[in-house]
């Protein structure tokens, strides 16, 4: 992360529920929205935020309320930059089946993750997995919306 | 039945279902939409399900879930269900995951209409 470019930057650490999530997100997607950031890019970062989030809750911190997510957002002029940490205990990628293979179609798991890992340019997990870094670039949008 | 997260219109023998929320990410609310797409596929006279996007912007992985189990059900009931007037953002979430295979996916609900009067002239 460049901390010389930061236009805008926040660190919260937040109780484990979708109300919760769901105004936080709302927060980051005004400050995309008050820094000119494309529709398309404010779409795709808010559904990799919703999804990265639920999975979080649901998945990390069990649907326990009283536990609580770590997040980090940094927002440059070229890229726009999130972390999520649970308090789960992690879970590993390569377990996760590939939700766009044809004998997995019908699976209810995996299909979150496709759609983070399909929106963002940059996805890193933790060595615990518990704990979820997205990277989004501005310019790559830019040079999409032109082709 | 009243229902809470979807409104439902009989068009000819077709039942197509739209959603009160524009955002579909809620978990409870998703359980909720769940409960109220399965209780289609269990009625009789509802064998032809078309589900209309129109409002909708988001569309979670847990909400797509819930669809892909009721076009199980539909199926193995007898049933058909096609999908109409998804914004391109959201139809891309169906596309990039391979699910435009195993949905009937149409532009615009006039469309499918048609399609499942002509599939049951053939």
């Amino acid at each position: 992360m460049n901390q010389e470019e930061f236009v805008w930057r926040k660190q919260v650490t937040i109780a484990s529920s979708v109300s919760t999530a769901a105004e936080l997100i709302g927060s980051v997607i005004e400050q995309l929205k008050k820094h000119d950031w494309g529709e398309k890019k404010v779409f795709a970062i808010h559904l990799a935020l919703e999804e990265a989030m639920m999975n979080a809750i649901k998945h990390g911190n069990q649907g326990d309320e009283s536990k609580s997510i770590a997040t980090q957002f940094e927002l440059t002029a070229s890229r726009f930059c999130a972390r999520i940490t649970d308090e789960g205990s992690g879970f590993k990628i390569s377990e996760v089946p590939d939700p766009t293979k044809e004998e997995n179609l019908e699976l209810p798991s995996g299909r979150g993750l496709a759609m983070i890992q399909n929106y963002i340019d940059e996805f890193h997990y933790s060595e615990q997995s518990n704990s979820l870094m997205m990277v989004i670039h501005r310019d790559k949008q830019e040079q999409r919306r032109g082709q | 039945m009243a229902y809470d997260c979807i409104e439902l219109e009989d068009v000819q023998d077709i039942s197509v279902v739209r959603f009160k929320d524009e955002k579909v990410m809620d978990p409870s609310r998703i359980e909720k939409l769940g409960e109220e797409l399965m209780s289609l596929a269990g009625e009789e006279d509802s064998c032809n399900l078309l589900i209309n996007f129109e409002d909708v912007r988001f569309f979670s992985s847990a909400a797509i879930n819930k669809l892909i189990v009721l076009e199980k059900r539909m199926r193995a009931g007898g049933g058909a269900m096609k999908l109409s007037n998804l914004r391109p953002e959201v139809r891309d979430l169906f596309s990039f995951t391979n699910l435009d295979g195993l949905f009937d996916i149409r532009d615009e609900q006039s469309e499918a209409i048609r399609s499942f009067t002509n599939s049951a002239e053939d």
